[in-house]
């Protein structure tokens, strides 16, 4: 008998607590049969999981100045979480101790249960990211980029699955057997995005995503993002941009000072014009 | 693994810089080899020409010698020749063999000053050097190193890619790992393939090209930890590329000048003309010399010829000889002075060798070769027993009045193609 779901079939939507590093498709599995129900059970993380990133009281001094003053911020699976701030306010410093490339003075951070700093290469194996600037191999292709850093990370992707990638990614068909080094910057963007989608992880780092790209990109890319949400990714946004943070984030973070200053959930009707000012006020303390 | 090695491949040859520098590395090596092994197949040549030439050469001095029997005559006039062959390898690294003889064609006279006259032939192109493939080793190759390896982990921070490409690998020290060992690797084949088919065709031994091969990659290394270590200071790769042609500068050129320099200051020998020029002086002087002294000088280092007839009259070649050969023996200690000075030098290069890389693999190239030093002393030394034998052939028909007939220059001593001339 197939385990597919007809029309009227009763539907039991069950959540449990996942482990944090599994991705959500992996609970998928159809039980039973009872009569004429099919009674198929989605398995999902529940909000009550451990969360995918999870920074606890991090304090970080670079030089002699201190970055960060207790940082704390929690990001679930299938959940995007953008951390807005302006500059020196500790962003990018927080981007870098997620991947490890920088240790906490004080306080604790795991991805996807793991201290990136101490366990670099497991936890790197968990992470996605998209820098600012996407600066890929001009002289590969975007297929060829794509295999490369595909590789690196201990996979090897079918052509029929970067294209799928890709075109979630929106790269259009006839640019990705050219070298990139005539791509804009929003097709690098795509390109990146691909790497992102193909790897399968469970948490994506993204730092200032959407400087540069023009209105309909931005669209495109929050659309994405929306995407991998509801694969049940956990999503780190860094950004400057808060109207896109409106559109796609769970939870918009006001970062100054190196902490938390304030933690907003976007709703619709959410007055954006006054969160931008808030966001200005926040910015400028 | 293969595959990500494939990837790495692609990503360097489709670098702006780095097919050139490879297709220069393939092509220096090849045209070091090829140059080399023509100047060895000039030495093959000349060898095998002196040897019809001798033959023609012996002839000439019968057909007017042999008429009046004297072995003086024979003696004086008739010269043997003696090379020493290059070795299969020597293609690779000429070493001395461009500035001390290979051939050298000896008369029973004085030795010392037929051996060491022969330093002043070629004296100028020991200044240039010769292009070989051990110079494209030694010089060239840390340069091409220094330009795939300069840049390794600050150009992809310079293109922004470095943390990209970091997160993105799970195994970072292998990506590095694989990078490095790539470029390595390319630049050791670009320089062993050419030496391989160089060897192959001059029918050197394979442990020979195995050990020259080992030494490529021993001395590759030591450039790539340098290269390593100078670009750990996380300075950009323009300062890189300074600092470390500045450590090439420093290490190949500057410290081994300097350190020969004062290698030779502490052992000064004289030079090979000098010896020449005082062991003529002495044998000039035997002229003036009575002929008694000379000749109980002469008894007292070969007794076995005292009993022998009196030499009378204005000349005799027993006496000429006689003074010939003590002019030899008065330059001894000259001669174990200046062989015990080069031989020092040669110690202290080969101490040098451990502590400067550049001229570690010089030496040993030369040493695998057979090109060195301890070859061309080794090829005097050879010729030394040679010329005693040429002597205690000649000596009976002199010191006896022998008459030296048509027939006994066919039985004069002629140089052993493999104990002498290898």
């Amino acid at each position: 008998m197939s385990p597919e779901i007809a029309q009227n079939d009763i539907l039991y939507h069950v959540s449990l607590n996942a482990r944090p590093t599994e991705s959500i498709r992996q609970y998928n599995v159809a039980l039973t049969i009872c009569g004429n129900h099919a009674i198929k059970v989605f398995m999902t993380t529940a909000p009550t999981a451990a969360p995918r990133i999870s920074i606890k009281d991090v304090a970080l001094t670079r030089g002699a100045r201190p970055v960060l003053r207790g940082l704390s911020l929690a990001v679930h699976a299938g959940e995007v979480y953008a951390l807005l701030g302006g500059n020196g306010a500790g962003k990018s410093t927080t981007v870098a101790a997620l991947l490890g490339f920088l240790k906490p003075d004080a306080g604790q951070i795991l991805v996807a249960d793991i201290d990136p700093v101490e366990n670099a290469e497991r936890a790197r194996r968990e992470i996605a990211y998209l820098p600012e600037n996407v600066a890929l191999y001009d002289q590969l292709s975007a297929y060829e980029n794509i295999s490369y850093f595909m590789a690196l990370s201990g996979k090897e992707p079918s052509r029929d699955a970067m294209d799928a990638a890709l075109d979630d990614a929106g790269l259009q068909p006839e640019a990705r057997a050219l070298r990139i080094g005539g791509f804009s910057k929003g097709m690098r963007q795509k390109v990146a995005i691909a790497m992102a989608v193909l790897r399968d992880v469970p948490v994506l780092l993204l730092d200032e995503p959407t400087s540069g790209l023009d209105p309909r990109a931005t669209a495109d890319f929050n659309a994405l993002v929306t995407r991998l949400k509801a694969r049940g990714t956990a999503i780190l946004m860094v950004t400057h941009d808060l109207l896109g943070a409106a559109d796609c984030a769970d939870r918009i973070g006001f970062l100054a000072a190196g902490q938390i200053v304030e933690e907003v959930v976007p709703s619709k009707g959410m007055d954006v014009l006054a969160l931008h000012h808030r966001y200005g006020e926040v910015a400028a303390a | 693994m293969t595959g990500l090695l494939g990837h790495e491949l692609r990503l360097l040859l489709r670098q702006r810089i780095a097919v050139p520098t490879l297709v220069l590395v393939l092509f220096l090596s090849a045209a070091a080899v090829w140059a080399g092994m023509a100047e060895v197949a000039r030495q093959h040549d000349i060898i095998a020409r002196i040897k019809p030439q001798q033959v023609e050469d012996v002839n000439a001095v019968r057909s007017w010698a042999s008429k009046d029997g004297d072995a003086g005559n024979a003696a004086y006039y008739t010269f043997h020749a003696t090379w020493d062959a290059p070795s299969p390898l020597a293609f690779a690294a000429l070493g001395q063999r461009d500035v001390a003889p290979f051939v050298l064609r000896v008369r029973a006279l004085a030795l010392e000053s037929q051996i060491n006259e022969g330093e002043n032939y070629n004296a100028e192109m020991a200044l240039p050097g010769r292009f070989d493939w051990a110079f494209v080793l030694t010089y060239l190759a840390p340069l091409f190193l220094i330009v795939l390896l300069h840049d390794l982990k600050s150009g992809e921070r310079e293109a922004g890619r470095l943390d990209f490409l970091r997160v993105s690998a799970i195994n970072e020290r292998g990506l590095w790992a694989r990078r490095i060992g790539l470029r390595v690797g390319l630049i050791a084949g670009g320089l062993i393939l050419p030496l391989i088919v160089g060897g192959v065709l001059s029918g050197a031994a394979a442990a020979d090209l195995l050990l020259l091969s080992a030494m490529v990659l021993l001395y590759l290394l030591f450039w790539t930890g340098l290269c390593l270590l100078l670009s750990r200071r996380g300075m950009g790769s323009v300062a890189n590329a300074a600092s470390l042609a500045g450590s090439w500068l420093t290490l190949t050129l500057i410290l081994p000048a300097l350190a020969l320099l004062a290698v030779n200051g502490a052992f000064p020998v004289r030079q090979g003309v000098e010896l020449t020029l005082a062991q003529r002086e002495a044998v000039h002087s035997g002229w003036d010399k009575p002929k008694a002294q000379t000749m109980e000088a002469f008894f007292r280092h070969h007794p076995e010829w005292r009993g022998t007839k009196p030499v009378e009259g204005g000349f005799h070649w027993k006496w000429y000889f006689a003074f010939q050969h003590l002019g030899d023996l008065s330059v001894a200690d000259q001669v174990r002075a200046y062989r015990h000075g080069l031989e020092a030098r040669d110690l202290w290069t080969e101490r040098l060798a451990f502590v400067l890389p550049a001229i570690g693999t010089q030496y040993l190239a030369h040493r695998i070769a057979r090109t060195d030093l301890t070859a061309q002393l080794a090829y005097q030394d050879r010729i030394r027993a040679f010329h005693k034998r040429l002597r205690s052939f000649y000596y009976p028909y002199i010191f006896n009045d022998v008459p030296f007939g048509e027939d006994d220059f066919g039985r004069a001593p002629l140089w052993l193609e493999d104990a002498e001339g290898r």
